[in-house]
């Protein structure tokens, strides 16, 4: 008996553990991260690329003590995508996710899931913003405001100066500016660079394809959602398939490792460039610093890009989110991020401010980048980016790399069927 | 058990009176807590015991497999809630027409085959190598697991890297033979050459682990059956395909199963191959776009629930289907009876 009884006790203890085990496992480990616990608050901001927040955080930190700031950053899609997920669970949104213009439509769509930013006040910023930028996150009977612009992404062209002089090409950017009036030149000038240098023009079709497609009247959807591709895709669309068959293209799939690792060796030497760009290739290829330059863009003007910070319902800390949202979008910090990553302001009135108007971008050769990207966002008629407009953009820019390199290449023909049919596609998906 | 159920017996001769008395002093009476203790154990126990599995089970295995029947029956869409309500088998339905579904499972299948064959293969060689007498055997058998401790998201980020166009070690290689000295292979731009990129990080993850697991049966095949073998004149490889793969067959099925699973459900080497891995697309034109991912895609990036559950049944259904042909075919070829 003794025998069972020890057995029984062993037997007892060990389905304690497991007992305990499972309870660990299905218990709320990690206390479930409150955020609130002791007064101190963090505040969760979800964005992609660099907005240039880094310094900012410790400066907001050092003078908020009570709030930390977790900046999370990701993929593009992937962080738009992650949202629209949250938003329909119910929860695990960040206190502040950035939207960008080519998803703002659809978010706009689900106000009800965001904090109205006009209840928080933010209707004194209303004159400050360009018109159509505040517009873009305003529902359209004009009762809530989702988000604040942070930026805007008025394009230019950057060049890689060293790479033009060797190539026997101008290289002050006036004169530059003056070689590309047209796309068509465009494609000139760079057939000429690569009949000199032997080398590859731009780094893809699909960054030709976008700021093309950002200077059209209309893009992939007009108003009432309708897809158009035959409108401005389908220039944008041409432009870009011309480029890639005058071999011009290094075909490397933009924000891709090798897309960067491109920058560091030189395998282009164009680049679209809307201001927030800037800040993408400096922190790729610092060791380009100097070499680069901006010019403007062939067609003149157009938007590509431009971001959005908006604060789901569903956070914890609306008030300290608004709080530093507020203070993210007040000149000083503006500025700063301007003169960081190049994201140019909304506020048109900051274009007049020396910090902005004089500012000269050292990375780029001391190019007047403020005046530049100032002058672009001014004179811009931002287009209508419909619900689908996200997708439908990755599905035409897939069409665009495989009439690079797959089983499409050189049938430009071809790939603009196929590019109707997955566009058409991605709208009904 | 056995021993405890046994009512006590009278003591043995030669045994200690001391312990005898001490027995009977703790006898437990009938119907006493004693004896509904000793019941408890006896029956409950062992059930108490295995519980904790079973409904670790229950709460994340059969739940999740359930719900996911239930969904795949329903419309679901998270961008627009007001898409829902019982779709009845709409969308399996709609998966016969699919030609996104036919293209995954037709680069599943491509991948799953160029990866396990092969696979397999190199293991058994592999560990027909390790069982022969070695200098550092043990330094050879942990080496060879090496591959599989790491963690398939590091090698794969690797291996990305080794297949780059531009800068990539396997196009360099290549060259040194004289292959794509010209223009470099684009290993993400066509089938074939993303599928064999994709079953050589499968292949490196797996060769090791199926190499142990062959040679640990292997252990226990008697050596004479060999030199019984050489005798008759044998070389390696005869006794390799005659001795060792029939002796260790319930083994090789266990790995042909398996892989089969592993093949058919292959998601983070093809989702980490991709130029932009959060789009899920596998290549621009899904070259390798494998079933696994494109439920991913449709779940979680166009947020079809409903649809992308009906998928995972769909692909359910294939590995029971595939991983039956196959323990058949294997069981065959191993000369084995049925």
């Amino acid at each position: 008996m003794r025998r069972s009884l020890t057995h029984w006790a062993r037997a007892a203890a060990v389905g304690a553990v497991s007992l305990v085990m499972v309870a660990a496992c299905s218990g709320n480990s990690g206390g479930g991260g409150d955020s609130q616990a002791g007064g101190q608050v963090t505040l969760k901001i979800n964005f992609w690329g660099d907005f240039g927040l880094d310094e900012l955080k410790a400066k907001y930190e050092d003078a908020n003590p009570n709030v930390k700031i977790s900046l999370n950053t990701g993929e593009y899609n992937a962080q738009h995508e992650d949202l629209q997920k949250k938003l329909v669970a119910g929860s695990g949104a960040p206190d502040i996710a950035a939207v960008d213009e080519g998803f703002v439509v659809q978010f706009r769509g689900q106000a009800d899931k965001f904090v109205n930013l006009l209840d928080k006040g933010a209707g004194t910023y209303e004159q400050k913003y360009l018109p159509w930028k505040w517009k873009q996150t305003l529902t359209p009977d004009g009762k809530t405001q989702i988000g604040l612009g942070t930026d805007v992404g008025g394009l230019a062209m950057c060049y890689r100066t060293d790479l033009f002089k060797a190539a026997g090409l101008p290289t002050g950017r006036d004169q530059v500016s003056a070689l590309w009036p047209t796309w068509d030149r465009f494609i000139e000038v760079g057939q000429q660079y690569t009949a000199k240098s032997g080398k590859k023009f731009i780094d893809a079709g699909t960054n030709i394809f976008n700021p093309v497609l950002g200077q059209q009247p209309v893009g992939f959807y007009d108003e009432s959602e309708a897809l158009k591709m035959d409108g401005g895709p389908k220039v944008a669309f041409d432009v870009a398939a011309r480029t890639i068959a005058a071999d011009l293209s290094a075909n490397l799939t933009a924000f891709s490792p090798e897309w960067n690792s491109g920058f560091v060796k030189g395998n282009f030497a164009v680049l679209a460039c809307p201001a927030w760009m800037q800040g993408h290739i400096k922190n790729t290829a610092p060791g380009t610093s100097g070499k680069w330059d901006v010019a403007a863009i062939p067609g003149g003007g157009g938007n590509w890009g431009g971001s959005f910070l908006t604060i789901p319902k569903q956070g914890r800390n609306v008030d300290e989110a608004y709080k530093f949202v507020e203070w993210l979008i007040q000149p000083e910090q503006q500025i700063e991020i301007f003169k960081k990553v190049g994201n140019l302001p909304s506020q048109p009135a900051l274009y007049q401010d020396p910090a902005i108007k004089d500012f000269t971008n050292p990375f780029f050769n001391n190019a007047p980048v403020g005046q530049i990207f100032s002058k672009t966002a001014e004179s811009l008629t931002p287009q209508y980016l419909g619900k689908r407009n996200g997708p439908t953009r990755v599905a035409v820019e897939n069409v665009l790399n495989r009439l690079a390199t797959g089983n499409l290449k050189g049938k430009p023909d071809q790939a603009w069927t196929e590019a109707v049919k997955e566009a058409e596609k991605a709208a009904r998906s | 058990m056995s021993t405890t159920r046994a009512a006590p017996t009278a003591p043995r001769p030669g045994q200690e009176p001391g312990a005898t008395a001490e027995r009977r002093g703790r006898r437990p009476e009938p119907g006493g807590w004693r004896t509904r203790l000793y019941r408890f154990d006896v029956r409950y126990v062992p059930y108490l015991l295995i519980a904790p599995f079973f409904l670790l089970f229950a709460v994340f295995g059969l739940f999740p497999i359930v719900f996911n029947g239930v969904v795949a029956l329903r419309h679901w869409r998270l961008d627009d809630p007001t898409l829902t309500g019982w779709a009845g088998l709409e969308n399996f339905r709609r998966l016969f027409t699919d030609d996104d579904f036919f293209n995954a499972l037709a680069n599943t299948f491509g991948i799953f085959l160029l990866s396990t064959v092969p696979q397999l293969l190199l293991a058994l060689i592999v560990a027909s190598l390790l069982n022969r007498k070695l200098r550092a055997q043990t330094w050879f058998r942990v080496g060879v697991l090496l591959p599989y401790i790491t963690p398939v998201t590091a090698s794969t980020l690797i291996f990305s890297v080794v297949f780059a166009r531009d800068t990539g070690i396997a196009n360099w290689a290549l060259s040194l033979l004289g292959i794509g000295e010209t223009e470099p292979i684009d290993w993400r731009s066509a089938k074939w050459s993303s599928w064999i990129a994709i079953a050589t990080m499968v292949n490196w993850k797996w060769i090791g682990y199926n190499a142990l697991l062959y040679l640990a049966a292997m252990q226990s095949i008697p050596r004479d059956v060999y030199e019984a073998a050489a005798v008759d004149g044998a070389g390696p490889w005869r006794q390799l395909w005659r001795i060792t793969v029939p002796m260790i067959r319930p083994v090789v099925i266990f790995t042909v199963v398996l892989s089969t699973i592993g093949g058919l459900q292959l998601f983070t080497e093809p989702m980490l191959f991709d130029a932009n891995p959060a789009l899920g697309l596998g290549g621009d034109d899904g070259q390798w776009q494998t079933v696994a991912q494109l439920i991913y895609k449709v779940g979680w990036r166009d947020l079809n629930l409903g649809y992308a559950a009906a998928m995972s049944w769909a692909l359910f259904l294939v590995i029971l289907l595939v991983a039956a042909i196959n323990a058949v075919i294997t069981n065959r070829l191993g000369g084995g009876k049925r």
